[in-house]
């Protein structure tokens, strides 16, 4: 199904929809709103809990989550105009959302197609940096620790500090001069491990349009690749990225959406998040008519993803729209923990345990030491999670939920502790782009122990 | 009467019930008991609100209880004690000092933001909010107007981080270096990069940003 004709119904929305001031939208529409939903559909976070198994309680997530979609809608910050939608509109949106993509090129190609929690089929594995900054004698190598991996379908890409030595600056042609040579060297990089066709993800860190559409012109990214468009916490939008949706939309782009709200924000907390991912990733597939829809809550001070309260809501969200929808919806993990940590590698598994098995169609890894670190991501950082998500095929929720509470306990002490770990050039050979024995030997160890918590990483089939 | 512990608590049971017009005549009820105005400034508002803010450190109260107690705290700083403190000619200081907050050019994020603009205000700052996507001419035209101690500019993506070093660069060759300070802060700031700048301070955090306000403020 392709529901991109509503497109030109959603700018003409952005245009006319009822007015409100930002911050009055915030304070008198989306707290408020999903509070009562959380309350209406008595949703609450139980601390035993790490990963639901709870259907019913799925199914109120899901209602509340879309109550709050018809009753919010999302800003549009250029216009301070919110694009509503009815509950016939939003159900029609659901109904024809597309529940299956292909990305990529050739024998590079990956289908994603949507699930249900415990589901047994296949699930994408997208390994990169996503956005982490890095100089640029340093995004071939960091790009190839991913690109040399097998186990990752699509790869996704770090962000350039500076571009011919000049720093990258936000709405002026530096910013498109940037994507342009974020291209050049990812399709390079693609093209070094023989991976030419790989959906690569499309300039991470675009801030304005210019970017992002520099980025997927003529000679840079393809329609085949992997294109983002973001939402602004909470539940807003502006021109930009309307504008990126549209132009990917008109190149036959496929395009990846994502939603990412703030614990403790104003969606308030664990249950406000789960609501939260609900409406948004609702909203999104109404106003972006993207393919694939991601969420990646933050928690404002570890600006990580990875606490128990944000595991608990994410594979609830993402239980909610599996059970209820045939939304493609994707994850990326976000831990506090970096390169050369064992505290990363527990986080990494313990969520992407908890969303394999909630549903997702697809896992993206890694958001490493909360993805702003310069320098800080590797290859193996998101290894683990490709391990994990094969490894999880055939596990209940119940079974899921031993081992993430095993593994939280493990890490939860050490989040507040920034544990960032260790830059990409001192995990890695820079010359090999093998990771040093140091870091393969946490690696190892880490895998072993979640082997013997019952993830059997080490079986040849899925 | 009450020990100035118990109105602590009083208060911050006041700024976070469900009554927002409660506070005021609390606030009035207080000091006709006895206590007297800058006492209860400094005894009770002060430390109540002290434990607001660590209240949301903790995230045992979320942003919407944040902003609602700093607009509170606001009603009774604004209704209360500043007509008194004028009426005494007393020379006491409700503000803290002044500080201008943003987020930088090409940078439409603000819930950080928000949060340490809230922190500052619970904290005793008089805080101008500009908002987002906020070009440096007109942060530092802002900061001249009201006389700013502090411009505070915030950052969550790299290619932001420009504007940072241009609101440092023409602050100073505008010869303003010493009228305000500038803190900055952002999920890929770092110390280095507050140095290699030439910014005044950086707050990793909204907490620690609160604490660099402070030794920001000793410092003049």
């Amino acid at each position: 199904m392709n529901h991109r004709p509503r497109l030109v119904e959603v700018l003409y929305r952005a245009e006319t929809g009822p007015i409100i001031e930002e911050a009055a939208f915030e304070r008198t529409l989306v707290t408020p709103t999903i509070r009562a939903a959380v309350e209406h559909y008595g949703i609450k976070f139980d601390e035993e809990t790490a990963v639901n198994s709870d259907d019913d309680l799925a199914d109120r997530v899901f209602q509340a989550g879309f109550d709050v979609a018809r009753d919010v809608g999302l800003f549009c910050q250029d216009t301070s105009r919110r694009i509503v939608w009815t509950q016939k509109e939003l159900e029609a949106g659901l109904r024809y959302c597309p529940s299956e993509v292909t990305f990529g090129l050739g024998v590079d190609t990956v289908t994603l197609r949507t699930r249900t929690p415990e589901d047994t089929n296949r699930v994408g594995i997208v390994g990169g940096a996503y956005g982490v900054p890095v100089p640029e004698e340093m995004y071939v190598p960091l790009a190839l620790s991913y690109l040399k991996e097998p186990i990752f379908d699509s790869v996704d890409n770090p962000s350039l500090e500076t571009v011919y030595g000049h720093p990258i600056k936000a709405g002026t042609a530096w910013e498109v001069l940037g994507a342009r040579r974020e291209a050049e060297l990812a399709l390079l990089a693609a093209g070094m491990v023989g991976r030419s066709g790989i959906p690569l993800g499309c300039v991470e860190m675009s801030p304005t349009q210019l970017g992002a559409l520099a980025g997927a012109s003529w000679g840079g990214y393809r329609p085949s690749d992997w294109h983002h468009v973001s939402t602004l916490s909470e539940f807003k939008v502006n021109h930009d990225t309307l504008s990126i949706a549209t132009h990917i939309a008109r190149i036959g782009g496929a395009l990846e959406a994502y939603y990412n709200p703030i614990y403790g924000g104003y969606v308030g907390g664990a249950e406000g998040v789960a609501v939260a991912i609900v409406a948004g990733l609702i909203l999104i597939n109404q106003t972006y008519v993207a393919q694939v829809y991601n969420t990646r809550p933050n928690h404002p001070f570890y600006n990580c993803d990875t606490t128990r309260e944000l595991i608990w809501a994410t594979g609830l969200g993402i239980q909610a729209l599996a059970r209820n929808t045939n939304l493609i919806t994707e994850t990326l993990v976000g831990p506090a923990g970096g390169p050369g940590t064992k505290t990363m590698l527990y986080e990494n598994a313990a969520f992407t345990l908890a969303t394999t098995v909630s549903g997702q169609s697809a896992m993206t890894a890694s958001h490493s030491a909360g993805g702003a670190v310069p320098r800080h991501a590797s290859g193996l950082d998101a290894k683990i999670c490709g391990e994990t998500v094969h490894a999880s095929s055939g596990k209940t929720r119940g079974e899921a939920n031993e081992i993430v509470n095993r593994l939280i306990a493990l890490y939860e002490s050490d989040l507040e502790t920034n544990p960032k770990g260790q830059p990409f050039e001192e995990v890695y050979d820079q010359d090999t782009i093998e990771p040093t024995p140091e870091w393969q030997g946490l690696y190892d160890e880490v895998r072993e122990e979640v082997i013997g918590m019952g993830l059997p990483m080490d079986r040849m089939v899925w | 009467m009450s020990t100035y512990e118990e109105l602590v608590g009083d208060m911050v049971d006041v700024l976070l019930g469900d009554d927002p017009d409660e506070v005021v005549t609390w606030a009035e009820s207080v000091l006709e008991g006895g206590v007297a105005a800058v006492d209860f400034f400094n005894k009770v508002f002060t430390p109540a609100m002290a434990q607001i803010g660590d209240k949301f450190a903790a995230l045992d109260i979320f942003l919407p209880e944040l902003i609602d107690s700093a607009e509170r705290a606001q009603a009774i700083s604004k209704d209360v004690l500043e007509p008194i403190f004028e009426a005494e000619d007393s020379g006491a200081q409700i503000s803290r000092g002044t500080i201008v907050i943003c987020t930088v050019q090409g940078d439409l994020h603000d819930i950080g933001k928000n949060m340490v603009s809230l922190m500052l205000q619970v904290n005793g700052f008089d805080v101008i909010d500009m908002g987002i996507n906020v070009p440096p001419r007109l942060a530092l035209d802002k900061a001249k107007e009201v006389d700013a101690d502090i411009l505070g500019l915030s950052a969550l993506m790299t290619t932001s981080q420009p504007y940072m070093k241009e609101c440092v660069e023409l602050r100073d060759g505008f010869g303003m270096k010493d009228q305000f300070a500038i803190i900055v802060g952002g999920a890929p700031i770092t110390a280095e990069y507050t140095a290699q700048i030439g910014a005044d301070a950086f707050g990793k955090s909204a907490v620690e940003a609160v604490e660099k306000c402070f030794a920001l403020m000793e410092e003049r």
